[in-house]
């Protein structure tokens, strides 16, 4: 230890006051610590420590900003103090600040080398940021200074896996092991130490030890997960090729758990076969497998449905009848959803098609004059019905689909899945509001239903409905929440937030859009956030098996589709705002909302406002006593309509918190690179824009925003006041010239690209949107473009319609009308495109209520009251 | 499961709750001639009338309902069927008549009431109705003139079986 500055040094009083201090706090007497703090600093007021160590207890105590004041200052006073670093790390890491965090870690840590609680707070910071390298010496430190502590063993092994050295992993494990005295009998830590060890054998290639010590200690009781000890011993033998033996553990793990996939997918490969690429020479063998598995395990479904894979010809006509008709029978809501893989298989789908449609005919052919128990039951027509209008729509035949469902719906009322389904068709086919209504009728149908009350709010959320959603998703959040909408967001519904984003967008309304999407973002941040608490835990209950395979999952968990497509639509808007920031000013809440919305948005706030004076009521009820934590409590929303996201000064950076952490994530998704694109050409960072054209390219070459962007791109390096500087420049136009050749004019290569792909419409919407970027073309030209879509060979569907009406929209056409009424007539079960009065009243009529539902009462005579 | 051998349909009862009348009323409108009135749906969600008031289940969907009220008058009590249909495919497969059994026998069996008698109007055109509740203990106690005030014929049978009698079960 060097000498203590004479700045820090306390005379001996003021010294045992301020291990008073010390002491209060960690046995959380707050008032008191303050106290006695005070007491130090009324004589040394510029003594670092103890200005921290009031900071701290300030902050905990609920005063933040007073306290945050005293530790800065107490940091600034006394650099070299271990216990002002540490104070402040604490505090950063309350705030999820990380980095920096571990930065004031390292330095508490530069003053005092061997404290305990700071290397392995350090550490888990260093697992947080996946700083493995550095996490590794921490955990050496702490194995060094405290090697009886279990977990230190355990912990360091844990680095070494994770910083990719298995083999030393090992070796830690080994000493461990050694070490170990009298482990109690059916010891579950000791059994996932164990397990875990054999998993590091496995991935370092040492077969044989990895199966003898499962062997060992499998016979020994010492691990007791029976499940993994077959599993793993199933995976080690197939590795060993001992294959009659590994054969053995298979059928054992498929006897105990036959609908696992997994089980057979072990079983095949271990007789050589890939179940999921049967070729022809493999396929006699596969189908004799499946076939007796079938017969082993009567009431297993895997083996089935495996085999409708595999079969071709007769087989799987034989096979998919008696699997689609035991299904019908039995009434499997899912039976559709199940098989409808099988279609990417054109033969497959004929087949049934017509397995299904002459069954259809046999049950609708006029019922024998006196149906009897022993006849076919009703409902298995009613099933049959409902599979057929989920198989037309499927493949596309939506009106064939609708009329399948009036034919059920006037043979059983009753089904809510009925209407469900038609809600999807009428959502699939351009009407949200139709769908919206179908929807609710199958919700009245059973009110407790919480599948069909949350499907109303969504789907009255797609018809722009955003306070009739509320309404009804309402009616199972919690009653005291300041709106349903909050409480879902608290609770993170993923669902809510997306849809409701989206919903605003459509209405125009971007500034809550925007807060929607911030609030999804946040919930993938408090994911990313909530595995700090394992890198401790997991640890210490030696729940080590999992934790390794959260980690990785945690890598990639912003991949998730709602993440994806929030990253993509938040991007989009906020391009939109950097490209024409007087869009803030349109869309201004205010104007979109009506006289009742205004009157539930007032009535909302002031609930709110209710409920925070209860909360502070509450809290100061309990002053005595609490103690805040380290981390900052709910914010409160001092922006409900998301009005200053609108104004933000940086829309691209706000882009790009949503976008960035995807650039590395490799996903194969073409929205994401387009959005990339988009946000990285207009912040100059021209590389990162070509790189993502080159993802664009390689995933899918030919499609039609990858041929604006290319001409976007070169327009914009070519009207660039200078090129950009070396290495950039040169790079850029290098790799610009294989995307698109420099010999052909822009205008030239977007009359080819139309002229390669003349039947799709959206290739016609992208050299429009070319023509209009170039700018040189009258507006005359861009309409009569547009308006080519609707050749009778042109292909497109009700989305990319929309998008060319919001397009038409933009560039002020004249002829907006006409393009909305040619798709409107094109699309002719689709509602999108009716004229903004049909769609007010269609709206309208997208709430189903009981008295709708009575109006086909209304030609009744007799009312019995 | 081949088709030869197949399970038996499974028919069941639930009572009424205001989440499923939505149900009810679906049922109500597309089984009979006549609208019910809001009082309708209160009185067969009243506690006392649980028993007596079903959806009736086939392999799980919802097909049929029964509906009864219960009458007190000059301390006797008596048991109203106020509607009771089945969707026309579900029919001729003794679902009315399960319904029927159920009830007569939760009726029979009530400790706390005493029900005297169960009773119910048949429109005089529809012999078939009077017979299948004839099938089940009805008799024709009186013939109601102008019962209904709109429908033709007008008049309705009046059909009654005792509850007390356990003999007249059998």
């Amino acid at each position: 230890m060097p000498p203590v500055p004479p700045k820090r040094a306390l005379p001996s009083k003021e010294s045992s006051l301020f291990k008073e201090v010390l002491n209060q706090y960690e046995t959380k007497q707050h008032k008191k610590g303050l106290k006695t703090a005070d007491q130090i600093l009324k004589k040394f007021p510029e003594h670092g420590e103890t200005l921290c160590m009031k900071g701290l207890i300030l902050t905990h105590m609920g005063r933040r900003e007073e306290g945050l004041e005293l530790v800065k200052k107490g940091v600034r006073l006394d650099l070299t103090s271990h216990i002002v670093w540490h104070v402040f790390g604490l505090i950063q890491k309350g705030e999820k600040n990380y980095e920096e965090a571990l930065k004031s870690y390292t330095q508490a840590l530069r003053w005092d080398k061997e404290n305990l609680n700071i290397l392995r707070d350090a550490a888990h910071l260093q697992t947080q940021l996946r700083h493995f390298d550095q996490l590794v010496e921490t955990r050496h430190t702490l194995l060094r200074l405290r090697p009886n502590l279990r977990q230190n063993w355990i912990g360091l092994a844990v680095a070494y896996h994770l910083n990719g050295n298995a083999v030393e992993a090992k070796k830690v494990l080994e000493h461990y092991e050694l070490t170990l005295k009298n482990v109690p009998d059916y010891d579950v830590e000791h059994s996932e130490v164990l397990l875990y060890h054999v998993r590091l054998l496995e991935e370092v290639e040492e077969f044989d030890e990895a199966l003898s010590m499962l062997d060992v200690n499998a016979k020994s009781r010492a691990i007791i997960d029976r499940t993994a000890i077959m599993e793993c011993r199933a995976r080690i033998l197939s590795k060993l090729k001992n294959t009659d033996e590994a054969e053995h553990s298979w059928q054992a793990l498929i006897q105990q758990n036959p609908d696992n996939y997994d089980y057979y997918q072990g079983y095949f490969s271990n007789r050589g076969l890939d179940l999921y690429n049967i070729t022809d020479d493999t396929h006699v063998k596969a189908m004799q497998i499946l076939s007796d598995f079938s017969t082993q395990l009567p009431k297993a479904a895997a083996p089935r449905r495996l085999a409708l894979e595999i079969a071709k010809g007769d087989e799987f006509k034989e096979l998919i009848e008696s699997y689609l008709l035991s299904g019908i029978e039995r009434g499997i809501p899912s039976l559709f959803t199940d098989i409808k893989l099988l279609y990417k298989d054109a033969f497959k789908q004929e087949t049934i098609q017509s397995v299904i449609e002459s069954h259809r005919e046999k049950l609708s052919s006029p019922a024998p004059p006196a149906p009897s128990s022993e006849s076919e039951p009703p409902t298995t027509y009613l099933w049959t019905l409902y599979f057929l209008a989920q198989h037309y729509s499927f493949i596309g035949q939506h009106d064939k689909s609708l009329s399948l469902l009036e034919t059920a719906l006037s043979h059983t009322p009753t089904l809510p899945e009925l209407f469900m389904f038609k809600a999807r068709v009428l959502k699939r086919v351009g009407d949200p509001y139709g769908a919206a209504r179908a929807m609710d009728e199958a919700r009245l149908l059973d009110l407790q239903d919480r599948f069909l009350n949350t499907k109303t709010g969504k789907y009255r959320l797609r018809a722009g409905l955003e306070e009739e959603a509320q309404d009804v998703l309402g009616l199972f959040t919690k009653k005291d929440a300041p709106s349903p909408g909050a409480d879902l967001e608290d609770m993170q519904s993923i669902l809510f937030l997306t849809e409701d984003a989206a919903c605003h967008r459509r209405n125009g309304n971007l500034g809550l859009a925007l807060k929607r999407y911030h609030g999804l973002q946040k919930v993938f941040n408090e994911i990313e956030d909530d595995q700090y608490d394992f890198h401790g835990y997991s640890l210490r209950r030696f729940t080590i098996n999992v934790y390794l395979s959260m980690i990785p999952w945690a890598d990639r968990v912003r991949s998730h589709t709602a993440y994806v497509q929030a990253a993509i639509a938040a991007s989009q808007i906020y391009v939109s705002l950097h490209d024409d920031p007087t869009l803030a000013n349109k869309s201004s809440t205010a104007n979109h909302l009506t006289g009742a919305e205004k009157k539930a948005k007032k009535k909302a706030q002031k609930a709110a406002a209710q409920k925070v004076r209860e909360e502070a009521k509450k809290a100061l009820a309990q002053t005595n006593s609490d103690d805040k934590g380290l981390e900052p409590g709910p914010q409160k929303d001092d922006d409900p309509d998301g009005a200053s996201l609108l104004k933000a000064t940086d829309p691209l950076n706000k882009a790009w918190t949503f976008l960035g952490p995807l650039a590395n994530l490799d996903l194969k998704n073409v929205d994401v690179w387009l959005a990339i694109y988009d946000v990285s050409v207009r912040q100059k960072k021209f590389l990162q824009a070509v790189r993502a054209l080159n993802h664009v390219k390689s995933l899918d070459p030919e499609n039609p925003e990858l041929h604006v962007r290319l001409v976007h791109l070169r327009h914009t390096v070519s009207s660039l006041p200078q090129p950009p500087p070396e290495p950039i420049g040169p790079v850029l136009s290098e790799s610009l010239d294989k995307l698109l050749s420099p010999e052909v004019s822009l205008e030239t290569y977007n009359s080819q690209y139309l002229q390669q792909h003349p039947t799709s419409g959206h290739a016609i919407f992208a050299s429009a949107k070319v023509l209009r970027l170039l700018g040189a073309t009258p507006a005359e030209e861009i309409d009569n473009t547009v308006f080519t879509m609707f050749n009778p060979d042109v292909q497109f569907g009700v989305d990319t319609g929309l998008d060319v009406v919001n397009f038409l929209k933009s560039i002020r056409s004249s002829r907006v009308e006409e393009f909305r009424a040619a798709a409107d007539k094109k699309f002719e079960l689709s509602t999108i495109f009716k004229s903004s009065t049909d769609i007010a009243s269609l709206r309208h009529e997208a709430i189903a209520t009981v008295e709708d539902a009575e109006k086909a009462d209304g030609d009744k005579v007799e009312v019995i009251s | 499961m081949s088709t030869t051998s197949r399970s038996q349909p499974r028919v069941s009862f639930a009572s009424l709750t205001p989440n499923n009348l939505g149900t009810v009323r679906k049922l109500n409108s597309v089984l009979f001639p006549i609208k019910y009135s809001e009082k309708f749906y209160q009185d067969v969600l009243l506690p006392q009338a649980e028993d007596f008031c079903k959806l009736v289940y086939f392999n799980d969907v919802p097909v049929g309902t029964i509906c009864c009220r219960l009458e007190t008058v000059d301390n006797k009590t008596r048991l109203y069927l106020m509607t009771m249909g089945v969707l026309a495919p579900y029919r001729s497969r003794g679902l009315g008549s399960k319904s029927l059994e159920h009830v007569i026998a939760a009726a029979a069996n009530n400790p706390k009431l005493k029900i005297e008698s169960m009773y119910l109007h048949v429109q005089v055109s529809n012999a078939s109705a009077k017979s299948f509740y004839e099938r089940h203990g009805f008799k024709e106690v009186a013939v109601q003139q102008d019962y209904y005030k709109k429908l033709i014929p007008h008049d309705a049978w009046i059909l009654e079986r005792s509850l007390t009698d356990q003999q007249a079960d059998k």
